[in-house]
């Protein structure tokens, strides 16, 4: 939509230099021509300078030379009509033959404000008379008959500038009507393109001048939608044939692992066959825990598991997680210890609590799976003005800088888009880093300052209750 | 803790898979469980359930001639009793309408015995109460039908407060209780900043049920965390 305003904006930005710039032209080009259409000298300035120019001598009436060839040379002629008797008592030589020798008052009038036998003339006041300039047939019009209101001459600038407002507003609202066909056919277009880029479905109504153009975007929104519908099948369908075999596997597993446990609590049985027993035990556990992943992991991945998050306080979780795994007993080879600080009490997050309870496990088992010969494991919890911080550390083998940085940045395996046959690491970090995307937050891999594996999950924080 | 009277109780086993229903028979009976029924459909349930009055059902979910979540329905039309489901259906909806019907707890395959023996035992706790809850500590006796504890043969009372505490704790004995736990315990939903307030209230406790409050040995701190009350016998 924005770009529909800022097409608008620009076609009418250029539409008005356009008509500012035709209108400068114009004025300039009549002002050229004005001036160059006005006689350097005006003929009554000729009349008047001639008046003057004339002489009374004792031989008659005399006028200076430079004076009579300047009329020569326009061709025009000249008489000096008397005051009181209105005969011509001076002329030049080219004075017409029809023209007359004796004036009434009526046509001594009229030869001021217009013409003698078609030939304009002007006229310069002598001492001696009413000197008339004759100019040559059709070198001037003379608006004998033309005349304005006042208030008409008076008011032309300003009306100048009303008449160019109005045209400006006619040709914009012509432009409008024009365009707004066309404008009324790109809306539903951009609207479209948005709509498109968002994944929703679109249906542009086809027709108008953009026809083509809507009927291409509503099929292009159909193969799209097409190919997202065939994808959330796919993976509706993955998620649901892991969440099948998962189901199908759990209760034969049931039955291993309930009869490795009976064979491993048997007095009946020797020490080496109660260990193989206990070893039945322990990696069905850990099929049971792989299953438990993959399914988890996968409905994650495919956004089947939604997050129901709400404000929790980030240490009674994480709290309620380590003493778990303290009331489970599992082995004293693996001794947690809380290290947040006395004063903290409460750092409120916006959670999901069995996801956060379940990542927070995942990284402590890892502890535990990771370091056979046993390790200590830290949990702290602390915040900065944004975040809260979660972190499970040991003091165990750890790993190497590659290692972490495969971990940080390499894609899983399972969510990995290329052929691979590596398997870089369990499902467990997946599903804390999955859970931790889920919360906004992010996961951070890193050495332990106490000599292990260090793994930090920031979670952005809720200011208050 | 005495628990031993939880074991007379009557426990019905309904699972479709005859194997499993003798394993899970096996683990209960082992433990010391007297009266152990199992049925392997619906009808069978039903049946059993008539004449064996069960204090305790553990049910799966997928039967052969119907479901464990119709099943439950059913059974608690004739008696108000307990029942936990046993099953390999691990989604959450299928949790949320077990537990939404009215399940005491919800169990996925594949289980450890050990796991189950505790769930099933922390349910028989909740509900049958021990008629004489008389707990006894290494220097002292809490009576919770009295609010009071018996040391070095006075009696010493216990407030609402000091009781809620101890009750949970109990219940809970010989593992951890975090502080955010007792804190909702004693001050309810919102329990957050009352920590100083529970120290306060630990340490009277241990004024009464410890000879020597400073070297607690019933009710150890696990620090940052919670408390553990240790109980004789367990």
């Amino acid at each position: 939509m924005k770009s529909i305003s800022k097409l608008i904006r620009r076609f009418v930005g250029i539409m008005m230099l356009s008509i500012i710039f035709l209108v400068i032209i114009n004025v300039t080009f009549y002002a050229i021509v004005f001036v160059k259409n006005t006689p350097a000298f005006s003929p009554w300035d000729m009349a008047q300078q001639t008046a003057d120019a004339l002489q009374l001598t004792d031989t008659g009436f005399f006028l200076p030379d430079d004076i009579a060839a300047k009329l020569k040379e326009q061709n025009v002629w000249a008489v000096l009509i008397d005051d009181d008797t209105r005969k011509v008592t001076w002329q030049t030589n080219n004075v017409p033959d029809n023209i007359p020798m004796r004036y009434t008052l009526s046509d001594i009038a009229n030869l001021t404000r217009g013409y003698v036998d078609g030939y304009p003339t002007f006229t310069g006041e002598s001492p001696n008379g009413l000197l008339v300039l004759g100019y040559p047939k059709d070198s001037f019009w003379k608006h004998t008959r033309a005349s304005w209101d006042y208030d008409f001459i008076a008011n032309l600038p300003k009306n100048i500038i009303i008449i160019l407002a109005v045209n400006t507003v006619l040709i914009f609202l012509i432009y409008a009507a024009a365009n707004s066909k066309l404008l009324h056919s790109i809306k539903p277009i951009t609207n479209g393109i948005q709509n498109l880029s968002s994944g929703s479905p679109v249906c542009i109504k086809e027709k108008g001048v953009l026809t083509e153009l809507a009927e291409k975007i509503n099929k292009t929104s159909e193969i799209l939608q097409k190919q997202a519908e065939q994808l959330r099948k796919k993976e509706t369908a993955r998620a649901n044939w892991i969440a099948g075999v998962s189901h199908d596997v759990r209760t034969p597993l049931s039955m291993v692992m309930s009869y490795a446990e009976q064979l491993e609590n048997s007095k009946n049985l020797s020490e080496i066959q109660r260990k193989k027993a206990a070893a039945i035990v322990k990696q069905s556990k850990r099929m049971k825990d792989l299953i438990n992943d993959l399914n988890l992991a996968s409905k994650l991945e495919y956004d089947m598991q939604p997050l129901t998050l709400k404000q929790e306080n980030a240490i009674s979780i994480v709290r309620q997680v380590i003493v778990d795994f303290m009331n489970m007993e599992i082995d004293d080879s693996f001794p947690i210890e809380w290290k947040a600080a006395d004063t903290l009490s409460v750092c409120y997050i916006n959670a999901d609590t069995d996801l956060l309870k379940r990542a927070i496990s995942n990284l402590i088992q890892n502890s535990i799976n990771h370091n056979e010969n046993g390790c200590v494991i830290y949990a702290s919890v602390d915040e900065d003005n944004y975040t809260c911080r979660i972190c499970i550390e040991d003091n165990g083998i750890g790993a190497s800088d590659e290692q972490i940085d495969i971990l940080n940045n390499t894609p899983h395996y399972m969510i990995c888009d290329t052929n691979t046959s590596e398997q870089r690491h369990g499902l467990g970090l997946l599903i804390v880093k999955q859970i931790i995307n889920g919360h906004n937050g992010k996961v951070i891999i890193d050495h332990s300052e106490y000599g292990g594996f260090k793994v930090m999950l920031i979670i952005p924080r809720q200011s208050t209750t | 803790m005495n628990d031993e009277y939880l074991l007379n109780k009557r426990i019905l086993l309904v699972d479709d898979e005859p194997e499993l229903l003798n394993i899970v028979f096996s683990v209960l009976t082992e433990y010391g469980f007297q009266n152990v029924k199992t049925a392997k459909s619906v009808k069978e349930a039903l049946e059993e359930a008539e004449k064996f009055r069960p204090e305790l059902a553990i049910l799966d979910v997928m039967l052969p001639d119907g479901n464990g979540f119709d099943l439950m329905e059913q059974l608690k039309k004739n008696g108000s009793y307990p029942v936990l489901f046993l099953t390999a259906r691990g989604e959450d909806d299928d949790k949320f309408k077990g537990f939404g019907l009215g399940a005491d707890d919800y169990m996925i395959k594949p289980f450890s015995s050990k796991e189950l023996l505790f769930r099933v035992m922390a349910i028989l706790r909740r509900c049958y109460k021990d008629e004489n809850p008389l707990v006894q500590l290494h220097n002292s006796r809490i009576d919770f039908s009295r609010a009071e504890v018996l040391k070095n043969g006075e009696h010493i009372p216990l407030t609402a407060k000091e009781h809620d505490l101890l009750s949970v704790l109990y219940r809970n004995a010989g593992r951890i209780v975090t502080i955010d736990a007792l804190c909702e315990a004693a001050w309810g939903d919102n329990p957050f900043g009352y920590e100083n307030s529970l120290m306060a209230h630990i340490r009277r406790i241990r004024e009464k049920i410890e000879l020597n409050p400073s070297q607690p040995v019933s009710l150890v701190t696990i620090k940052g965390l919670g408390y553990k009350l240790i109980v004789e016998g367990k």
